[in-house]
């Protein structure tokens, strides 16, 4: 299955922040929608026992903004990440789809049954009893919920794999060390959203005097309670990632760290403010302010999604597939047959390059380092490389792993990687019109036993067999 | 050998079974995409050419259903279309991504094209559209339509390349996704005008539900049953004309197939509905109204009809694609747990789907 697809350039918009651009969006979406069913349906029992004289017209105008933002803008993009991922990993996704594609459609199963839900409670509810209004809500939220059930487990699994990667276990997989603490915590997280989102609607609801809004909003914020909770799940949740990924995350990685930070910060202001507020009684979210820490969620799930995407590296599967595509059991393999030898697709601008060397070279560039870096623009392999000299170069390459423990190993023959470094040194000299033609059998042997130090593990793996042996010469 | 034997029948058990599931969840996704597509082009017509008598075309039942039912159904289509999404990845995998990251950003365009289509139809619901001018309405109806027209095309084109492997090379060199133009206009037409009928019979059942409940008996009903036959014949015919020459168009070896083992029993399946269809339209057009026997005879026509069509159009892509890796795609699918899983949630959320549907009916509070 060691399939080559085509890679797209799309330029200076790295696809990584294409990638989390849509999956920020989405998931910002959906969480909304999941925390919606619940304070709809808290909302629903506070009219049905007489708690609140205006939960009915909340609801009425808060089902509505769920209906016209999350529903359809949800589902769409939805697979609107799917299509992105396949543009970014079609291994990736590919792999995923392949192991669990009945988890998938289990999912799709309460996907129908949400919309239906969803559906009837929205034309007629203002018809219908309130007991069949209550059923309904609690089925469209169960529904919503248990995607977020399923899709956690997918999500997760690509973090830790647990001991799926030795039994290959469905019920392994999908319960794999992450699983709890990120359900839980995606559920607090989709409760806060829905309850922010309430403090807006209350203040675009039509007549209503400040004591009525006043109580909504407190009714309102009690679905941020459980954000207390916040803490001990993210120690948890931290404390079942990978010891590397967690590393990253805490200072190993500076814009990871940042992403980190940014997350937790805006929980703790919204957080702060809502339990404040409602200790002393007194909540009020004016729509301006609702809005602002809406805005607020926003960042912290960014933040969230960013550090849940880059905390991966080198995988986009831990154990199972890196980054860029290749899996770990092939490299040893790629070393050797080489990693563009059958790559079926030309160079677009081959005309530009000066001779097959080159050519190759930008091959070997766009299958192993595009997803992460550019040639010029942002994260440029060119810029990275500058001071190096030109054993530098080969050797960091050759022992990329090493070089930054969140690179995957290099995947191909000592010829694709001088081709590779020629390619780079090329552009670096502003793209002569001629260039070497024959690569220097000194320089290949130097690279492959460059190659050999580096050996074919990834970093993390390398350094826990390292410190075996050590504790085994002990 | 394989495609020896009515299709999807002669292969191993487990692609058999993965191409069995695509085709029923992909026949599941052209109900609501029918209802979708040709209901905005009947929406767009309508309201350009809104016609002399009174009220105008636009105000018509038929309009006014549609315009209420089409944001619904496209979250239908939406929904449904991810069933087929998921299979589509796991037999034709290579071939679907490759055409994938071929199309590239244009492949990612469908995304944000229907969510604009999502919001103009919402924007068409709105009282405040009346008011417009006729240029104002016509251009956004047009933009609705040509919306959903774009997806399709992006979705036949997507189809086309995935299976035209020698193509691969040459169109990442020089960014041409459309091999011929012949073939994918043909293609396509067979979609839009077959997807006509799917949708006529569903508003026609609408509608006469509509009427059943509603106890008035001076609602007219005969007009509405003749144009939905009308145009329910007109793009059968139209799809049988364009399809007939899609199939010119094929190489010989994959017409062999249609017209051979694997393919032929499904042709006259498709003969037999469309048929069957036609007779019940025409029955309707005479009658001048709704009659549920006809209704049912015609929407087993249609499954039948709709069941074929994606069966050949299956044998047409699996007689162009490295069948061997398909039939490995789908052996070790079908190692990977979970089956028992997701019969089990079938079953609970059609039974929860029965509840909420019957609440709706049952619920009504009694004014
Ligand atoms: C998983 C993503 C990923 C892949 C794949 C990847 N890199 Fe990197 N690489 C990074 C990141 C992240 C950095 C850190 C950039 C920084 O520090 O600003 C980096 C840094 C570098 C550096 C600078 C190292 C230093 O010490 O300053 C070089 C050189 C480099 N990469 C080359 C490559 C080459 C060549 C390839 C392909 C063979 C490659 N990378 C593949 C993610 C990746
Ligand atoms: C209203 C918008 C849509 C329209 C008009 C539309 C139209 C079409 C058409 C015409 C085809 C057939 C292509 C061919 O065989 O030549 C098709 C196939 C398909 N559609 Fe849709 N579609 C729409 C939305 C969607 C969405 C949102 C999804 C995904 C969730 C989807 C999933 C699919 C799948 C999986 C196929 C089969 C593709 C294949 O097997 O190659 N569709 N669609």
């Amino acid at each position: 299955m060691n399939n080559i697809y085509p890679v797209n350039d799309y330029g200076p918009l790295m696809p990584g922040l294409v990638m989390a651009a849509v999956a920020i969006f989405h998931v910002f979406l959906a969480q909304f929608a999941v925390g919606g069913g619940f304070l709809l349906c808290y909302f629903q029992w506070l009219a049905m026992t007489d708690r609140n004289p205006n939960a009915r017209i909340f609801i009425h105008g808060y089902f509505k903004i769920l209906v016209l933002i999350s529903f359809v803008l949800g589902a769409l993009t939805g697979v609107g990440i799917w299509f992105t991922s396949i543009q970014i990993s079609a291994v990736t996704i590919g792999e995923m789809v392949f192991n669990f594609h009945w988890i998938w459609a289990a999912e799709w199963t309460f996907f129908c049954l949400e919309v239906v839900a969803g559906y009837c409670f929205y034309r007629y509810h203002d018809r219908l009893t309130d007991k069949a209004c209550m059923v309904l809500l609690v089925l469209y939220t169960f529904a919503a919920w248990m995607s977020l059930f399923w899709i956690n487990g997918i999500l997760s699994w690509q973090l830790t794999p647990g001991d799926w990667v030795q039994t290959g276990s469905i019920v392994d997989g999908f319960f794999n060390p992450s699983f709890w603490p990120s359900l839980f915590f995606r559920t607090v997280v989709c409760l806060t959203l829905a309850s922010l989102a309430g403090c807006v609607v209350v203040n675009i609801i039509p007549d209503l005097d400040r004591d009525a809004q006043t109580s909504l909003i407190n009714r309102s914020a009690h679905l941020m309670i459980p954000m207390l909770l916040m803490p001990l799940l993210g120690v948890w949740f931290l404390f079942a990632m990978p010891e590397d990924s967690r590393q990253w995350v805490l200072g190993g990685s500076p814009a990871m760290m940042l992403f980190f930070m940014i997350s937790v910060g805006a929980s703790v202001a919204i957080g702060g403010y809502a339990v404040v507020g409602l200790w002393m009684q007194r909540l009020y979210i004016n729509g301006a302010t609702g809005t602002l820490l809406i805005l607020l969620a926003f960042g912290a799930t960014a933040g969230g999604e960013f550090v849940r995407e880059g905390s991966r590296k080198p995988y986009s599967i831990r154990q199972v597939v890196y980054s860029n595509g290749i899996r770990p059991q092939d490299v040893a393999e790629l070393r050797k047959t080489g990693c563009v030898t059958d790559d079926p697709f030309p160079v677009t601008f081959e005309k530009t390059l000066p001779n097959d060397i080159v050519t190759t070279g930008a091959k070997v560039f766009r299958r192993q380092c595009a997803v992460c870096h550019t040639v010029e623009g942002s994260n440029a392999v060119v810029h990275l490389t500058e001071s190096w000299d030109i054993d530098q170069q080969r050797m960091n390459i050759a022992k990329l792993q090493q070089t930054k423990p969140f690179m995957p190993p290099f995947a191909g023959t000592p010829q694709e990687l001088e081709a590779l470094v020629q390619y780079v040194r090329w552009v670096q000299a502003g793209r002569p019109a001629e260039w070497l033609k024959t690569l220097d059998e000194q320089a290949l042997q130097q690279i492959t036993g460059w190659l050999d130090d580096a050996g074919t593990e990834p970093a993390q793996a390398r350094r826990k067999s390292a410190s075996a042996a050590t504790r085994e010469q002990k | 050998m394989m495609l020896e034997t009515t299709f999807p029948f002669g292969f191993e058990a487990s692609t058999t079974f993965y191409l069995v599931l695509y085709v029923l969840t992909w026949v599941l996704h052209v109900a609501f995409m029918g209802y979708v597509l040709a209901g905005s082009f009947y929406v767009a017509w309508a309201t350009v050419f809104p016609g002399k008598s009174l009220p105008p075309r636009s105000e018509q039942p038929i309009c006014e259903l549609l315009r209420e039912w089409i944001p619904f159904m496209l979250s239908g289509a939406i929904t449904a279309g991810v069933a087929p999404l998921l299979f589509v990845q796991i037999i034709y995998r290579q071939e679907f991504y490759t055409a994938n990251l071929l199309l590239g950003w244009r492949w990612l365009m469908v995304i944000p094209v229907l969510i604009v289509a999502f919001y103009l139809l919402y924007l068409l619901k709105s009282r405040a559209v009346a008011t417009w001018s006729l240029a104002a309405r016509g251009i956004t109806v047009a933009g609705v339509a040509g919306s959903f027209l774009f997806v399709a095309f992006c979705w036949t084109t997507n189809h086309l390349l995935g299976i035209n492997r020698d193509g691969w090379a040459n169109s990442y060199e020089t960014g041409t996704v459309v091999a011929a133009a012949l073939p994918l206009v043909l293609r396509l037409l067979t979609w839009v005008a077959g997807v006509f009928p799917v949708m006529c019979l569903i508003v026609a059942w609408q509608l006469a539900g509509r009427d059943s409940m509603s106890s008035s008996s001076d609602t007219p009903v005969s007009p509405p049953a003749r144009a939905l036959a009308r145009m329910a014949i007109g793009g059968l015919l139209v799809a049988v004309i364009s399809g007939t020459a899609y199939a010119t168009q094929l190489p010989d070896s994959v017409r062999q197939h249609l017209l051979g083992a694997a393919g032929q029993a499904w042709l006259y399946a498709v003969g037999a509905g469309v048929v069957l269809q036609v007779f019940g339209w025409v029955h309707m057009l005479r009658q001048r109204e709704f009659c549920h026997r006809t209704l049912s005879v015609i929407s087993v026509a249609s499954l039948v009809t709709l069941t074929g069509t994606a069966s050949l159009r299956e044998i047409v892509r699996v007689s162009q694609v490295d069948l061997l890796s398909i039939v490995q795609n789908c052996r070790s699918a079908a190692d990977v747990g979970g089956f028992a899983l997701f019969v089990v949630c079938l079953v609970l959320n059609i039974l929860l789907v029965g509840v909420c549907l019957l609440l709706t009916r049952t619920g009504l509070r009694r004014q």
